[in-house]
């Protein structure tokens, strides 16, 4: 009843595109409440989203379409460009793990890296990011391809090896050699910036 | 999710780790009512409204992309107290400067370009000082409504502090509860490594000198660690000890003699004041002098601090800051101090004719001199330093943005703006221009001469100290000095508000004894009888609140024990595991059994993970106390 109610609304209202879509971002889409993000915002996401590819991504939702944006025209954002991570933040918010970002996805994002998501989901996304092999834990050679990135490869091999193994050592609970999501949320819990670094504005 | 309400199900949604579309999903399934979501989204949009006086949004966009989010703290520091001085202004200008308009009485002085440094001659009878206000009731027209000049001027200037107490006490508790972490808890590589890297900075040079300098970072613990602990002999730790001590009554004594200078240069002041009211120019540059000592007096001394600083051989650098800030914080503290006691007890009781417009006018010459330093310091300090730095002297390099020391001159601007608003209501509107331009001009020098720092600060931990310095010293200190004049100081008799009462706290208990006679308003006279003016009720709060931060205390303790044995219960039982597992396996190899190891490993990480949970969840009930 309220769906049909909804899509009378939308139908009503339709009087230009721009207009079509504002109602329809508040009667169908609701984002805002899954995401941290007031409508204006949504709204001025979803111009920077159409800006990347103009001919692709469409001003009209109406018929919910299936647009995906490529990993290679996200990284070249400017909030993005210069990340050493870019390419493992996109990989984590697709949902096929490729880095194609669909709008939900890209408002999913932006909404866990604004300041307003709590510690909890960031730090569940952090470990995404920093898990380069997808094994749902943080291994030494996911460790060493961080710390690589980190110091943009400075350190010497003995010296990355030395790093990981201390890194291992104090935050690796129960002793199985690798970081496991528990390990990793406790060690955060101990860094107090990490709510102010793990943060993007745009 | 069907047991929570409404608010409950929404903030649960949004803290869910799936991806939009099963959201979507969710959310469809579970809200259902039509009215709840048109009410929700009538609040959502009055607060994107707010959002619209999201001034400058930008620009700390620029300032995070490139020097990170150390230095960005303080743009926000100041953008926040850009919104007291905004709040106080037009709550002032409403309350107490609009009704004085009707009825002002005509200034016949003349106006010369002076009065803009020294606050004195044509201002000294306009709105901007305590001295030109009514203590009468206005009314514009004959029995009409009446504007009580007296008890507005009160009430609008406790009001606003209560306001102000209450928004600082939560920002505290708040940035407490987020940032804080018990410093016992040695952060070491691992916690380092994996939060270290800064989101915020998008720009390339920049990203390039961040992980230059997390490399060198990163050499440097694995030096220190190598490097065993320096046990140092008796004589040894009694030189350092001596050194330490010489040091402290160095800075002590300057600050000491900073205070006496300034005291006997404002008693002069007051004389020179006191005696004639010649209008020449050397009279008023001579009102010039006291805030520009002032203002040298807290631009060098740091300077000499600093030198301290690097004369002693602190174990950390870390330890070097903090013992610098605190020798900054006493000596702006005694300044403050003395500048105070001088104005509550000298010029109140001095033969002047008006002493608060004296003091107002003290206020605003300590204020517009302290802009102009902190712009010319800008000058000096960063675009000199940087020409000094690239083309005459290339070891130096760039400098870099000292946080500290601009995070304490803005704290020392504002407590003397919060002292100035009983004297002079119009002070905050100054104070609001000269943080604008501040704003506006560090950001330009920062993005022209200095480079991003070296040496990250923790950050959260920095934003809670800036907001705890702003606390305890500099707002407390304030309430008490305005606490004073109300009630202890006597108001002038020929000028202001309360002239011809013997405290300004006089103007709420007659208005109060008027109350009396009205039944209707026996409650406001009750509640004034018995909770605000008796001692019992504040003794028994008292001691209501210091027993429950007593309980408070002893659970958060009892529940640091539960955490610790947690912890060795979680490490037992993963020794456990891998010897469980090496028993198990070796059958294996001679009799080719592979489903029970799996269980049984699978039984003991299950056991590993139910642990982890219990003690994250006792760091959520830490965090949530």
């Amino acid at each position: 009843m309220a769906s049909v109610w909804r899509q009378t609304k939308a139908a009503l209202q339709a009087a230009s595109s721009f207009e079509a879509f504002d109602t329809l971002i508040k009667s169908q889409l609701l984002e805002q409440d899954c995401t941290f993000f007031t409508r204006k915002e949504i709204l001025r996401l979803h111009g920077r989203y159409h800006e990347m590819a103009p001919n692709v991504v469409p001003m009209d939702y109406t018929k919910d379409p299936d647009v995906k944006l490529p990993m290679q025209l996200i990284i070249n954002m400017p909030e993005l460009k210069e990340n050493p991570f870019r390419e493992r933040i996109v990989e984590s918010f697709s949902e096929d793990g490729e880095g194609s970002l669909s709008f939900n996805d890209f408002v999913d994002m932006f909404s866990v890296l604004s300041e307003m998501a709590p510690r909890e989901l960031k730090a569940i996304y952090a470990f995404k990011i920093y898990d380069f092999n997808t094994d749902n834990f943080i291994c030494k050679s996911d460790l060493e391809k961080t710390l690589n990135k980190l110091t943009r490869e400075e350190l010497t091999a003995e010296e990355i090896t030395l790093v990981c193994e201390k890194v291992i050592e104090e935050a690796d609970m129960d002793g199985d050699g690798k970081l496991g999501f528990a390990d990793f949320e406790n060690m955060i819990s101990k860094a107090p910036d990490f709510l102010s670094t793990f943060h993007i504005r745009i | 999710l069907a047991s929570m309400s409404t608010s409950e199900r929404i903030k649960a949604i949004q803290k869910m780790p799936g991806t939009m579309k099963k959201k979507r999903e969710i959310r469809f399934v579970s809200l259902s009512s039509f009215a709840l979501q048109s009410f929700r989204r009538f609040g959502n949009s009055l607060s994107e409204y707010f959002h619209l006086l999201q001034l400058g949004h930008k620009t700390l966009k620029i300032i995070g992309a490139n020097f990170g989010t150390s230095v960005l703290s303080y743009f926000i520091f100041l953008k926040w107290l850009l919104a007291f001085n905004i709040f106080s202004f037009v709550i002032n200008f409403s309350f107490i400067t609009v009704p004085q308009f009707v009825a002002a009485e005509p200034n016949n002085l003349s106006f010369t370009g002076l009065e803009l440094f020294t606050g004195a001659g044509y201002f000294q009878e306009t709105v901007l000082y305590y001295g030109f206000y009514s203590n009468a009731t206005i009314s514009k027209t004959e029995n009409g409504p009446s504007y009580n000049m007296q008890l507005a001027y009160i009430f609008t200037v406790g009001i606003y502090f209560v306001i102000c107490f209450l928004i600082l006490l939560f920002s505290m508790a708040k940035s407490f509860c987020r940032n804080f972490v018990n410093p016992q808890i040695r952060s070491g590589i691992a916690s380092k490594l994996l939060c270290i890297w800064d989101f915020n900075i998008t720009n390339e040079k920049a990203v390039k000198l961040k992980q230059k300098n997390i490399s060198m970072q990163i050499k440097e613990d694995l030096a220190e660690v190598n490097r065993e602990v320096l046990n140092f002999s008796a004589t040894e730790r009694v030189v350092r000890i001596v050194i330490h001590l010489v040091c402290w009554v160095a800075s002590l004594g300057t600050a000491v003699a900073a205070c006496a200078g300034v005291y006997f240069l404002s008693i002069n002041n007051l004389k020179v004041f006191v005696k004639g009211h010649k209008n020449d120019l050397e009279s008023q540059a001579a009102m010039l002098v006291l805030p520009v000592v002032a203002s040298l007096l807290n631009t060098f001394i740091p300077f000499f601090y600093s030198w301290l600083g690097h004369l002693e051989r602190f174990q950390t650098p870390g330890h070097q800051i903090y013992v610098t800030i605190t020798r900054n914080i006493i000596l702006k503290i005694s300044i403050v101090g003395i500048l105070c006691y001088y104005w509550l007890n000298i010029v109140a009781v001095s033969e002047s004719q008006c002493w608060e417009t004296l003091v107002g006018q003290d206020i605003y010459r300590l204020v517009l001199v302290d802009f102009i330093f902190c712009l010319l310091g800008s000058f000096f300090g960063e675009f000199l330093r940087r020409i000094i730095g690239t083309i005459v002297c290339v070891n130096l390099g760039l400098p870099e943005f000292d946080i500290g020391r601009n995070v304490l001159d803005l704290i020392y601007a504002q407590t003397l703006t919060w002292i100035g608003i009983l004297f002079s209501p119009l002070l905050p509107g100054i104070q609001m221009i000269s943080y604008s331009i501040v704003f506006y001009v560090k950001k330009v020098s920062l993005m022209m001469n200095c480079q991003p720092p070296r040496k990250v600060w923790r950050t959260g931990q920095m934003t809670t100290s800036f907001m705890l310095l702003l606390f305890f010293p500099s707002f407390l200190g304030v309430l008490s000095v305005i606490g004073v004049t109300i009630w202890r100081l006597k108001p002038s008799e020929e000028c202001g508000p309360f002239r011809g009462l013997s405290s300004m706290y006089d103007a709420v208990s007659e208005w109060i004894k008027i109350l009396e006679n009205y039944t209707a308003s026996k409650w406001v006279v009750w509640i004034y009888h018995n909770l605000i003016t008796s001692e019992l009720f504040f003794f028994i709060l008292s001691v209501v609140v210091l027993i429950i931060t007593y309980l408070y205390w002893q659970i958060t303790e009892g529940r640091k024990t539960v955490i610790k044995l947690l912890q060795k219960q979680i490490m037992n039982e993963g020794k456990e595991k891998r010897l469980l597992l090496q028993k198990l396996w070796e059958p294996q190899r001679k009799t080719e059994n592979p489903s029970v190891p799996r269980g049984q490993g699978q039984q003991v990480s299950l056991i590993v993970q139910v642990l982890l949970f219990q003690l994250r969840a006792w760091y959520g009930f830490m965090w949530f106390l």
